[in-house]
């Protein structure tokens, strides 16, 4: 909760520490001075700053993020519009991540040294170069082009998620296969793995049972790190497949000067990442007993 | 580290031969139990659903922020508003305002009388329009409490009368002969207005289109009134996956707001149809008149000179502009064809450096700014090294548009580039020239101030004898080339590129989006879809 409240009172100041003028954004800038006033009247920006966040916070209690300053709608309208489509890429992205990173990070780690290990290291290495902006259109290309198997953008159907979900999964299972098989590079050599080994476990059972779940622990930080940006929009991914999320609708409101927007998508972004964190910390205990919260 | 290698050996030689990897494909089936129902559900929540095959897709660069005329302010707002609504005056192609909903007379230099042209048309929920939804629109316009961004210019209206059902009267606090041209706002009706409709979530107007639904932000469908065509526009904001959705056939039309490289592109394939034509966006270099190097006459004629505008519109542009010499082009009714302005001079433009005092030694150092829009940037580094060849020292900042467009509203800059869009009426001189008009009185970013085309300004607007009028703005024109509060560049062609499964979209002059009234499909229906999916 001090977490929460901490982050809105940062991306309040921050707001309003960014220069331009919301009223000039709403009236333009022909705009006469006397309805320049009235506007900053009515939309309480003449009062003390203490007085307004006062005001904001009031409204987040009762869920309110104010109107946009452009369209004139509400807020929370425009996040419950976005907010399914971003989950939907998000997790759809983190599922090819894991589909792809998890066999492949377990083969290198356990043919270390091989051909397998280093074409799947090749295939991280070029995953991570390659940036989303350049991916996306790549994938278009052959996806939609080429093939003509999916809609170049946009999310009208089932399967317009595919290119867009490669785009941002590809890049995560990059990362992600890396982690894997140094996680499990680091596994394999512990003494029970050896154990493992002199009771006559079969090497496909060692991994299974006991070197991937030790070795899960790094990988779930890093699961929960890419999801919770994730949530927080692919800003870049959703620009170039027009995909209606919350990094859409933030660089729209960032380009827009719409400054409640922008604060309401910075917000929900923050608390995604604190409650995601937070999913990773209790997840932790869940899976390893011997990690424990105490309160003093 | 032995055990390691001794285990990876193991793995090598034994995992593709040993047991089954059940524990494996057990994980997985765990992973899609548990993320499968999520995805289904998020897919349920977040798709949205595709329109028929019959629906004519526009691409576009930006959504409209507002379709509410009264509170609209950007092009896209404008040009689809006017789809949806009707508007008592327009522009012919010489931008002489002209009657639309009604015609009118200047009773007075003070008073103005409309007469609504009959059949009155309907509004989308069946009313006929009258004079009083006219005075009503205005008047919600007037209304300080509504802040709409249009009052400024409207606020000379002192009152509007409805004498009869089809007649409006417009008093007027103080003449103004280009006033006509200000009644461009789409008409609402006048009991949606008292009722507090929410006209930006469901516009009712009386245009030749009415709003169907708005799935989301990114997404808008309107039908014609004529025959239920229906015309959904999509928001893509890259400009390539812009250009690929065109060539998927996802697409039907896109109108400008593309790098000239990418509309060779797709003119060049076989299915897309390019029509263009000459545009009246007027892109210019502006100065901060206070500026020590800049604020100097010579060097604002040494940087006019310098600049090979020809050059940049056949490369960069790829011949999609033409050289512009004044703010309005000479088929404007105010233009001035005859104007000479600056051709391109090197040997010139260093004369007037070295008369402004500077030397190869002491050269003048500027500071150039633009936006982040790589296309933009492009064209400042051309002018950048064409300033250096005669030699000005120019450095490059770019900013995304909301900071630079402010540094420019706050006169933080030296030079920049930007461009005067959709300008009809010549009150954008008093807007961006007039020493009264000085931020945040006006536009005049740059605090040019001139006796000489204040007077010429105050003169053109007290007459109302047309050609009077039009000599004093050409004269204003030439005054405002030979000081040069801005270096003139070229106006950008506008450009329609359509699938070859649409026929009769007639490019609008300005830009607008007209041509979907006569737009049709190439074959029929159930032909398009056949063709779509074969």
């Amino acid at each position: 909760m001090i977490g929460l409240l901490g982050v809105m009172c940062l991306v309040f100041l921050l707001i309003h520490l960014i220069p331009g003028d919301p009223v000039e954004v709403m009236l333009g800038e022909s705009a006469q001075p006397t309805d320049k006033e009235t506007l900053r009247h009515a939309l309480g920006l003449d009062l003390p700053l203490y007085q307004q966040w006062w005001i904001y916070f009031k409204g987040l209690l009762h869920l309110d993020f104010g109107t946009s300053l452009f369209s004139g709608r509400a807020i929370g309208d425009l996040l419950i519009e976005r907010i399914p489509a971003t989950l939907y890429l998000s997790l759809v992205s983190l599922l090819v991540a894991i589909t792809v990173a998890l066999p492949l990070g377990l083969l290198a780690a356990v043919r270390q040294h091989t051909p397998l290990d280093y074409g799947a290291m090749g295939f991280a290495l070029v995953g991570m170069s390659i940036p989303n902006f350049w991916m996306g259109p790549l994938l278009i290309l052959v996806g939609a082009l080429w093939l003509g198997w999916f809609p170049v953008s946009g999310q009208e159907g089932w399967n317009s998620v595919v290119l867009p979900a490669l785009t941002l999964g590809t890049a995560m299972a990059a990362i992600l296969a890396r982690m894997i098989r140094s996680s499990v590079l680091e596994i394999l050599g512990e003494d029970y793995m050896r154990t493992a080994q002199a009771k006559g476990l079969s090497a496909t059972r060692a991994v299974m049972l006991h070197a991937l779940p030790n070795s899960l622990l790094p990988i779930l930080t890093l699961l929960g790190l890419q999801l919770g940006g994730l949530l927080g929009g692919a800003v870049i991914t959703e620009t170039v497949f027009a995909w209606p999320g919350l990094g859409l609708l933030m660089i729209e409101a960032i380009q827009q000067r719409d400054y409640p927007v922008v604060q309401a998508a910075v917000l929900c972004i923050s608390v995604t990442y604190i409650v995601v964190n937070l999913l990773t910390d209790l997840l932790y205990a869940w899976l390893d007993p011997r990690i424990q919260f105490k309160t003093d | 580290m032995k055990a390691n290698h001794d285990l990876n050996h193991m793995c090598f030689t034994m995992f593709p031969y040993t047991s089954s990897p059940r524990l494996f494909l057990h994980g997985l089936r765990i992973l899609w139990t548990i993320w499968l129902p999520l995805i289904g559900l998020f897919s349920i929540l977040g798709c949205t659903e595709s329109l028929s095959d019959h629906t004519l897709r526009f691409g576009l660069a930006n959504s409209p922020s507002n379709l509410d005329p009264r509170y609209a302010t950007d092009a896209t707002s404008a040009r689809i508003n006017r789809l949806i609504y009707s508007r008592l005056v327009d522009f012919n192609e010489e931008a002489i305002p002209i009657p639309a909903l009604a015609s009118w007379i200047e009773v007075s230099p003070t008073h103005y009388r409309f007469d609504l042209r009959e059949p009155r048309p309907i509004f989308h929920n069946g009313a006929q329009l009258s004079a009083k939804d006219i005075k009503a629109t205005y008047e919600s316009i007037l209304n300080p409490e509504r802040a709409s961004p249009h009052r400024g210019i409207l606020q000379l209206i002192a009152r509007i009368d409805t004498p009869t059902e089809s007649t409006v009267d417009f008093f007027l606090k103080q003449p103004d002969s280009l006033f006509p041209g200000y009644l461009v706002i789409g008409i609402l009706p006048a009991n949606l207005i008292a009722g507090g409709h929410p006209f930006h979530d469901l516009p009712i107007g009386s245009g030749p289109f009415r709003f169907l639904e708005r799935p989301d932000e990114t997404r808008l469908v309107i039908e014609r009134r004529a025959d239920g065509q229906r015309i959904e526009f999509l928001r893509i904001p890259d400009p390539t996956v812009r250009t690929l959705k065109l060539l998927a056939k996802e697409i039907h039309l896109i109108q400008n707001d593309l790098p000239p490289e990418l509309v060779s592109y797709l003119s060049a394939h076989d299915g897309i149809t390019l029509q263009q034509r000459q545009g009246a966006n007027f892109a210019y270099l502006g100065f901060n008149q206070l500026d020590p190097v800049v604020g100097q006459e010579n060097v604002r004629k040494a940087i006019a000179h310098a600049i090979n505008r020809e050059q940049i519109i056949q490369f960069a542009l790829k011949g999609r502009a033409r050289v512009a010499q004044a703010l309005f082009p000479p088929e404007h009714w105010a233009g001035l064809s005859s104007l000479t302005g600056y051709n391109y001079n090197p040997e010139q433009a260093k004369t007037l450096l070295k008369e402004a005092g500077f030397t190869p030694d002491h050269r003048p150092a500027i500071t150039y700014k633009t936006s982040t829009d790589p296309f933009r940037l492009r064209l400042a580094t051309i002018i950048q090294y064409q300033l250096h060849q005669v030699g000005i020292d120019v450095s490059i900042q770019s900013h995304d548009w909301g900071t630079f467009y402010g540094d420019i509203k706050a006169g933080h800059f030296q030079m920049y580039s930007l461009a005067w869009v959709g300008v009809k009426s010549p009150d954008i001189f008093r807007y961006a020239f007039h020493s009264d008009a000085i931020p945040p009185a006006g536009a005049n970013r740059g605090h040019y101030s001139d006796a000489v085309a204040d007077h010429l300004m105050t003169q053109a607007e007290h007459t109302s004898d047309r050609p009077v009028q039009q000599t004093l703005y050409r004269t204003l024109q030439a005054r405002l080339s030979e000081t040069l509060p801005y270096v003139p560049l070229w106006f950008e062609d506008h450009f329609a590129l359509s699938s070859a499964s649409i026929t009769g979209y007639q490019l609008g002059a300005d830009g607008n989006f007209d041509g979907l009234s006569q737009v049709r499909w190439a074959t029929s229906p159930s032909q398009q879809v056949a063709l779509l999916h074969p």
